[in-house]
């Protein structure tokens, strides 16, 4: 079985926050045994990638790597230099120690296992 | 499958052509005519389009555009009567369904630029058009008889 499943989007703390920052693009993901969360991020490299899943809010961040390099002007302009920040409410337990991440051409792939207490159960019929 | 396609660029997209000739280097003549827009002309018939900057130093020009989850084997690039023409097929995978589309964007190759050594690579979801600028020609004296 294969669902899609769009989570909740807590919108960004604002209190205190100065830093722009702008949602990327993302899709979810879901069977009966995980999530993959797909996030494009292009421009960010690995080392700008931050992962960090506090209780149940999964949160994203990319820096994206200042490509200007000096003596270069710009003649015109329509790609965002902000970072990316995406964070998502998840509303089933997962298994954080079995939590993946792998960037592939400017797209973050995150596998999030279910728990076993989220995975789908039979019930016999006595 | 749910396919979201929204690209964040895309807004405001009708005024782009106002936005060029805005640009503060947009007079300087042989930069005027650098950004061309298939899509604004014949609408539908480009795919959709992809976002591009374009920088330059002393040597090069630079045109950058925004490929994510895009292989170096599915990008085309083409150089067509002064016409960069960069086509990039996206294939997404959803469990077993595959899904592709292709997102395309032509840019006006200045005059002086040397197309036979026009490079690319794609590195982070990011394609970058080298275009070297052309050693200007010397400038040379006439002796009148």
């Amino acid at each position: 079985m294969n669902t899609t499943c769009s989570p909740r989007t807590s919108t960004p703390a604002t209190s205190g926050v100065t830093e722009s920052l702008r949602k990327p693009l993302y899709n979810v993901n879901g069977n009966a045994e995980a999530y993959e969360v797909r996030v494009e991020l292009p421009g960010v490299p690995k080392s700008g990638v931050k992962l960090d899943l506090d209780e149940n809010i999964l949160t994203v961040r990319g820096e994206r790597s200042t490509n200007v390099p000096e003596g270069m002007k710009a003649i015109h302009r329509e790609l965002s230099p902000l970072s990316y920040q995406l964070r998502l409410r998840l509303n089933t337990p997962v298994n954080e120690d079995q939590m993946t991440a792998k960037l592939e051409d400017g797209v973050l792939t995150v596998r999030l296992p279910l728990k076993e207490v989220a995975k789908p159960r039979q019930i016999p019929v006595l | 499958m749910k396919l979201i396609r929204t690209n964040p660029f895309s807004i405001n997209r009708v005024s782009d052509f106002d936005e060029w000739f805005r640009h503060p280097l947009a007079g300087l003549p042989s930069l005027s005519s650098f950004i061309n827009n298939l899509g604004e002309v014949f609408p539908g018939v480009a795919g959709d389009k992809l976002a591009v900057d374009v920088h330059e130093d002393k040597d090069n020009y630079f045109a950058s555009f925004e490929v994510p989850g895009v292989k170096k084997e599915d990008v085309k690039i083409e150089l067509n009567n002064g016409l960069l023409t960069v086509a990039a097929e996206k294939r997404e995978k959803d469990g077993e369904k595959e899904s592709s589309f292709s997102l395309t964007r032509s840019v006006s190759v200045p005059d002086g630029v040397n197309a036979e050594a026009i490079a690319a690579k794609l590195e982070d979801g990011i394609l970058t058009v080298t275009l070297p600028k052309q050693e200007r020609s010397k400038p040379r004296s006439i002796t009148l008889n």
